[in-house]
């Protein structure tokens, strides 16, 4: 498979404020790449800049080395200005907090990147219906932000990046906030959807089940300055039943392994 | 099992008390009895120290409903509120509106930063006198003088709506798609309107003031010159009308300014007991 995305001895560090000192590098000579189609996920400790790194993936911060080509093209280096985020909707993000306009109700939320894009129609907003309903939040399609609870939030902001069908989605952390029964079910979901498409999904977590259970590859990231600890092709075969693949010797064995590698 | 039940019906009261038609009663109940004890206390004074420098109550309100009946209140009154009026949209709306065109031009914002804050600060009632001297005593210098003092309070607020907004929520309209317009239109202003309102509702009193303020200082109609003339005429009960209907109107502007922004924030939690509108 082609790389579609490639991350090249990339570094980050934020710049000073007044009074400080520079931040220390959050990344350093971070590579590795992502085929077209695959389903990557990425697991490493608290603070060790995984969102930073998807930030500069969806071109919304800058690094301060290295490259990220994308379609074989590199993001721009150092202007923040010339940034394209989301590079004309080819990555979606799905960001570790929700995001949601408070002023817009559930639906409103969902249908508002369709809106912005001018393919708001009865198909599409049939698309985001089907796409509310799989996620378990109808009934509440006229609820604001604040009268959702966490979880309902996230999932609001999950659907919001499915509904326009970017052939490429960031996730950071989406399931974090759902309890157990829910996670599994919209694990299950995720993986029927992406059957279905066959996107491209770079997805971070602190679950290393989940990271096993979803991915074709997973990435393991040291602690701060963050480079790659370990890579772990997973070749459980899918269709996989989320629910039996604790016990799948496979799976056992890269628990194990993952576990020994996340400080 | 009755205790369930019993705990139950207590809550319902409760809330009952707090939010329903019962809370309304108690509340109305609190603001009557505030009402009557500053009577009272306008009272005693006005009996200790004399009807000479303190008008009665009830001698006010037979002068605020004979004020009413000859016409004469109402006619003073319409012109400072058209006044105010005038010059609350005439400052306002420019100034509701300016950050948004500056929002693009950092530059320009900061070379327009301090003229902005001097206007802000400057004492609007020394200015009176000059902007009587520039547009004579008609309507238009106290157009002036309250475009002037709305136009900096709306401006301020209006800029800090607009930097508050948190810039993940500009983010994620990017990446979805969002031009430079969908941006300001579905994201800028709706999350700048709390702030707009703020301004808004600060702005309202001042306006009415500035008003009744440069009426007093020159002007041969409105409240305040009804005020000028009875203070010359020694008439406090007769300044004490003026008052009351300034009072009145200001009352009024809140209660309108109130009704829209409920419905243009439908949007927003409530922020506490308190707030909750009946
Ligand atoms: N804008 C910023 N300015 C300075 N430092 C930052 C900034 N954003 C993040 N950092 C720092 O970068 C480091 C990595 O942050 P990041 O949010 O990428 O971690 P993370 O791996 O996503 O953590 P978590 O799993 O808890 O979400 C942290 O030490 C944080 O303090
Ligand atoms: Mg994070």
């Amino acid at each position: 498979m082609a790389a579609l995305l490639e991350v090249r001895n990339l570094s980050k560090r934020f710049a000073s404020r007044a009074g400080r000192e520079p931040s220390p590098w959050i990344i350093r000579d971070l590579s590795f790449s992502v085929a077209d189609g695959e389903f990557l996920t990425i697991v490493g400790p608290s603070g060790g800049g995984k969102t930073t790194l998807l930030n500069m993936i969806a071109q919304i911060d800058t690094a301060s080395g290295g490259e990220i080509v994308f379609q074989s093209k590199s993001a721009p280096l150092g202007d923040k200005t010339s940034l394209k985020p989301g590079l004309n909707c080819q990555i979606g993000y799905v960001t570790q907090e929700d995001n949601l306009l408070p002023w817009r109700t559930c639906l409103e939320n969902v249908l508002f990147p369709l809106m912005a894009q001018g393919r708001l129609n009865d198909e599409t907003r049939a698309h985001a219906q089907s796409l509310i309903r799989a996620v378990g939040l109808e009934g509440w399609e006229k609820h604001y932000p604040h009268e959702l609870s966490g979880g309902m939030r996230k999932r609001t902001s999950l659907i919001r990046t499915l509904v326009y069908d970017p052939p490429v989605i960031l996730m950071d952390e989406p399931f974090g906030a759902v309890d157990a029964q829910t996670r599994v079910q919209l694990q299950e979901d995720l993986l029927r959807l992406w059957n279905l498409g066959r996107k491209t999904i770079v997805f971070v977590t602190h679950d290393i089940t989940e990271a096993i259970a979803l991915a074709d590859r997973t990435l393991v990231l040291t602690r701060q300055p963050s480079s790659v600890a370990g890579e772990h092709i997973i070749t459980i075969p899918r269709p996989r039943d989320i629910r039996d693949i604790l016990t799948h010797p496979e799976f056992v064995d890269l628990y194990r392994r993952i576990r020994a590698q996340v400080q | 099992m009755t205790t369930p039940t019993l705990s139950g019906q207590a809550a319902g009261a409760a809330a009952l008390l707090r939010g329903g038609p019962l809370g309304l009663l108690a509340r109305k109940r609190d603001q009557l009895l505030v009402l009557v004890v500053l009577l009272a206390i306008w009272q005693g004074l006005s009996i200790l120290l004399g009807e000479y420098w303190i008008g009665t109550p009830w001698g006010t309100v037979r002068r605020l409903v004979s004020g009413i009946a000859d016409g004469e209140l109402l006619q003073h009154a319409s012109y400072t509120v058209a006044e105010a009026i005038i010059g609350f949209l005439v400052g306002g709306i420019p100034a509701a509106a300016l950050p948004f065109v500056l929002r693009r031009l950092p530059m320009v914002t900061a070379i327009i930063d301090p003229i902005m804050v001097g206007g802000y600060g400057s004492p609007k009632l020394a200015l009176a006198p000059l902007f009587i001297l520039w547009f004579g005593i008609g309507i238009e210098s106290k157009i002036a003088l309250i475009v002037f003092t709305v136009f900096f309070i709306v401006y301020f607020s209006t800029l800090a709506g607009i930097r508050a907004l948190d810039p993940k929520l500009v983010q994620m309209a990017q990446m979805s798609g969002a031009s430079e317009s969908d941006i300001a239109r579905h994201i800028i202003f709706p999350g700048a309107v709390p702030h707009i309102f703020a301004g808004l509702r600060i702005a309202m009193p001042y306006s009415i003031g500035a008003a009744v303020v440069a009426e007093l200082i020159s002007a041969n109609r409105g409240l305040g010159y009804m005020i000028q003339l009875r203070s010359m005429n020694f008439d406090t009960t007769g300044i004490f009308v003026a008052l009351a209907a300034v009072c009145f109107i200001v009352a009024v502007a809140n209660w309108i300014v109130n009704i829209v922004e409920r419905h243009l924030l439908l949007w927003r939690p409530p922020a506490d007991v308190t707030a909750q509108k009946e």
